[in-house]
């Protein structure tokens, strides 16, 4: 990389490789070995701290995953033939159609809304483009606990439905069951539209106006052109988005619980809950399996998909004139928008209101703020700082090493919480147990959940300080794992920021690990939305959902400028 | 150098500083000596009065407000685990945190006592409690008592229509009343010693069947009897198997409340009510057992037997402590030595504990939710 470090590599090799004859090892060995590891860094390996930190990190990150693989295969011969018989199919069935509707659904509501905002002549434009994307700051399982509220067997919905005769003559008794599969698809589609839309306004954005004038000229229609030039061209960000939503679906706990449906995830909790670990450690084995497929399908498409966009001649996309099909297509965006977004803020407003004229805002819910703040920002300083060696590696010193520990760290990533609530159980309560039911394993299982997080923003800003900085500081004889911590991190300190914040929100709204590793006396805000909205104590739960909602403004920002 | 060790120092400050309640020796300690390991600090709270940690599996709404009374009392500050299983501290008891467990079903406090997990004690006052309720050696005793049986909606259904025994359950037309009926999951206290109780009146076979039966015919089938008895109360179900004070519970929302309920076996030839109890053990090597002892003392005042039934309207098993009822619950009150119940004794409910969880987890019942 730099010529500097290379002479200064050499030059070290040479003066080591003055080796006598009849050394332990022969030189010729050793010096094949050095060759070999130099050219796996291309010449310009890292020092061995900051590799050391790279690689403690990474093992952190997986450890608890591995571990509960590991445990999986000692569950004993016959409680895997009865999980096997029993449960395994029922569960794969509810796991994966709840999945494969929700990514069609999704594809269907986000992508058409990222074609009507980005390429229509759609009135108030700019403003739908980000009222569609704020279903983002709802977390799923308040979502859910809103439209139990609206369509639930005794909700606003079936009230309504009673007070009108005509409706009851007519059909009957109210007939919607939000604890259903459609019910719980409904939800997470709701919730979860906007990756798939955010992702493909990005790539619409950047399309190039040639190819579609090219098709034009070849006789084609606008559906024709939107289904042989745009659409195919969408193809990798809807591929990437529909991953998205799969990941999220599969690892989903409070919505699916909430709703009394049983996936893989609600399954592994309920083992765990009634500390059947062995059995909850076999369905995870097959929920990391199915997420790998998942990942490994990605990743095979992304392949063979790829489509070159000509820079140099680039015009901005024709907006589309909607003509009559204004009216219609204002009622569908608006529907989708007070359906995600505005409906559930109503739900949340109103018992909140009485909530608080209850006396809901008292110490203890100061406490469980407190709780959550305190877990929150313990695992977003965290991920700042073991972020850092990281992503300093994968961008300073590329080689397979640091591919591998890149990867490792993005494990928890991909899994679900409670797996890695599982695994943290297993390591602390055995091998750590002074840490073993403290709030620091909570902060800890946040940082394997989110130090992605951390690590994408981080990079994003690492990319824009010169490696010159680098090379000048390493010149002055530091070490690079000091380099990074002295010279980089100041200048990056921005990006790194925004990744706490990243990591602070979705801390602040994790359920699961929190659920299951949580030390007495320890509630977070998500834990009473739960427990709270689990008993039907509405107006306890939405003070503390509300107040999710709003501090989750903070990255919503962030994650819009990203796309 | 001087920059990263500073950062280096910040964040553990910062996280001792987070870790709160138990800094206040230790600050300076932390900045002087970065290297510290946490788990010091979470050692050095035997200072005055301390703390007790307790595991409850009882709904929070009924513990909290007994252990926040107990704190004003003494002093002593407590760290509740709500919705805890039994299993948890048969999982930690080569690293024992609990001091105490209170548990909605004596079957799982029998259970952790045949494992080894609770000790015995001599706390003053213990002879108020009868010693059918409570253990030999009084590692665990209980202080309420309730009985199974269905909560029905007034409106829906009639009480000559309802069911009256727990054989009736067989049969597949419950499933066709009007919005069906509802139970809890199989891997509820409550439910799991209603089915230890069957085993013992039926054999395994029979209660196999019986749970087939509801799994297959219950219209919901829910987490706990909280939402049950709202459920029913609102009209979403005809009916639903809960233990008695959620009846009581009911009667008193402001509306939903046209609830009847149903002791269930009471005729001649009948098995009688299913009865458990609650109530609490001392747990093995508990890391602050002076204070549990306090605590079981405490609570053994009959002022505080009666605030441990509290919000949850059960009965007394010393009624004549008198614990006060609302007006529309003292109206539907049955006494528990009016009620025929079952031939097993609850101290036995914990030697069914293990095998009944294995024949609910056989039939599926533990992972339903509907």
């Amino acid at each position: 990389m730099s010529d500097f470090s290379n002479d200064y590599n050499i030059k070290k090799l040479n003066k080591k490789n003055d080796a006598k004859v009849g050394e332990k090892f022969s030189p010729t060995i050793l010096r094949f070995i050095r060759r070999k590891w130099l050219n796996i860094w291309n010449c310009n390996p890292p020092g061995l701290i900051l590799l050391l930190l790279g690689a403690t990190v990474a093992l952190i990150m997986s450890i608890p995953i591995f571990y509960v693989a590991w445990r999986s295969l000692f569950a004993g011969k016959s409680r895997w033939t009865r999980l096997l018989d029993q449960r395994i199919p029922q569960l794969l069935w509810n796991t994966v159609s709840l999945t494969a509707v929700v990514m069609v659904f999704t594809l269907i509501i986000g992508v058409s809304l990222a074609f009507v905002t980005i390429r229509t002549d759609i009135p108030f434009k700019k403003m739908w483009r980000w009222l569609l994307a704020l279903p983002l700051i709802i977390p799923p399982y308040v979502g859910a606990v809103t439209y139990i509220i609206i369509f639930g067997r005794s909700g606003w919905a079936r009230n309504f439905w009673r007070s009108v005769p005509w409706l009851v003559d007519n059909f009957g008794d109210y007939p919607i069951n939000i604890f259903s599969f459609w019910g719980v698809a409904f939800v997470l589609t709701m919730f979860t539209y906007p990756y798939v839309y955010l992702i493909t306004s990005a790539s619409l954005r950047k399309m190039n106006r040639n190819f579609e004038e090219a098709a034009r000229s070849l006789g084609m229609n606008n559906f024709q052109v939107f289904w042989k030039v745009i659409l195919p061209a969408l193809r990798p960000a809807i591929g990437a988005s529909a991953i998205l939503v799969a990941l999220y679906v599969l690892s989903d706990f409070g919505a699916i619980a909430m709703l009394r449906y049983v996936t893989f995830t609600a399954a592994i909790y309920f083992q765990r809950v009634g500390f059947d670990t062995a059995s909850a450690s076999v369905l995870s084995l097959v929920l990391i399996v199915i997420t790998i497929i998942i990942l490994w399908i990605e990743s095979k498409t992304r392949k063979n998909n790829k489509y070159y966009q000509t820079s140099n001649t680039y015009r901005k996309p024709s907006v589309l004139k909607l003509g009559k099909w204004k009216t219609v297509t204002i009622l569908y965006v608006s529907i989708i928008f007070i359906v995600s977004v505005v409906l559930p803020i109503i739900v949340l407003v109103y018992w909140s209101i009485i909530g608080i004229r209850m006396g809901a805002l008292d110490n203890r819910f100061i406490g469980f703020a407190l709780n959550s703040l305190k877990v929150s920002s313990l695992a977003a300083l965290l991920c700042m700082f073991l972020s850092m060696p990281v992503i300093y590696l994968k961008m300073r010193y590329p080689s397979i090493f640091t591919s591998i520990i890149e990867r490792l760290s993005f494990a928890g990533y991909a899994l679900p919480g409670v797996i890695v609530a599982l695994g943290f159980i297993f390591i602390f309560n055995n091998y750590i147990p002074a840490l073993y039911g403290t709030f620091y394993v909570v902060a800890l299982a946040f940082v394997v959940r989110f130090l992605p997080q951390a690590m994408q923003s981080g990079e994003a800003s690492l990319s824009l300080v010169s490696p010159k900085i680098d090379e000048a500081a390493r010149s002055l004889g530091c070490p690079p794992w000091l380099v990074m911590f002295k010279v980089i991190l100041p200048n990056m300190l921005p990006g790194v920021l925004a990744g706490g914040a990243l990591v602070f929100v979705s801390s602040l709204k994790e359920l699961p690990a929190t659920l299951m590793l949580r030390p007495p006396g320890f509630d977070t805000l998500a834990v009473r939305i739960y427990f709270e909205a689990s008993e039907a104590i509405y107006h306890l739960a939405a003070p503390a959902a509300l107040l999710l909602i709003i501090v989750s403004i903070i990255p919503l920002r962030y994650m819009l400028s990203k796309y | 150098m001087k920059k990263f060790s500073l950062l280096i120092a910040l964040v553990l400050t910062m996280s001792f500083v987070l870790a709160g309640c138990n800094t206040n020796t230790d600050n300076e300690q932390t900045e002087i000596n970065p290297e510290v390991p946490s788990e010091n600090v979470t050692d050095n709270n035997n200072v005055d009065p301390g703390e007790l940690v307790v595991y409850s599996n009882r709904n929070e709404r009924f513990v909290q407000a007994l252990l926040d009374k107990f704190t004003e009392d003494t002093g002593i500050k407590v760290s509740a685990l709500h919705g805890a299983n039994p299993l948890q501290l048969v999982e930690e008891q080569r690293n024992v945190r609990a001091d105490i467990f209170i548990s909605n079903d004596l079957g799982a406090l029998g259970y952790l006592h045949s494992q080894g997990l609770l000790q015995g004690s001599n706390p003053q006052g213990i002879e108020s409690i009868p010693a059918d309720f409570r253990a030999e050696d009084n590692a665990f005793f209980a202080i309420s008592v309730r009985s199974r049986g269905f909560i029905y909606n007034k409106d829906m259904i009639s009480y000559e229509d309802m069911p009256k025994s727990n054989e009736d359950l067989f049969d597949a037309k419950w499933a066709d009343v009007e919005n069906g009926y509802a139970i809890t999951r199989g891997g509820n206290g409550g439910m799991i010693g209603h089915i230890s109780s069957l085993r013992y009146e039926w054999g395994d076979e029979k209660t196999a069947q019986w749970i087939d039966s509801i799994r297959t015919h219950a219209a919901g089938i829910y987490q706990g009897h909280g939402d049950i008895r709202r459920a029913v109360g609102a009209g979403e179900h005809a009916f639903g198997l809960v233990n008695n004070y959620y009846f009581h519970q009911q009667l008193v929302e402001p509306e939903n409340n046209n609830v009847g309920f149903i002791y269930l076996d009471q005729g001649d030839d009948e098995m009688g009510a299913i009865a458990n109890a609650a109530g609490l053990g001392l747990v093995n090597g508990a890391p602050n057992n002076e204070n549990a002892l306090i605590f079981l003392e405490w609570l053994l005042l009959p002022e505080n037997q009666v605030l441990f039934v509290g919000e949850s309207l059960e009965l007394l098993i010393n009624s004549e402590y008198g614990a006060e009822y609302p007006e529309v619950v003292a109206a539907n009150i049955v006494e528990f030595k009016d009620l025929k119940s079952q031939d097993m004794p609850i101290k036995e409910l914990g030697n069914y504990f293990e095998d009944t969880r294995a024949l609910i987890e056989a039939s599926g019942l533990d992972l339903d939710l509907r």
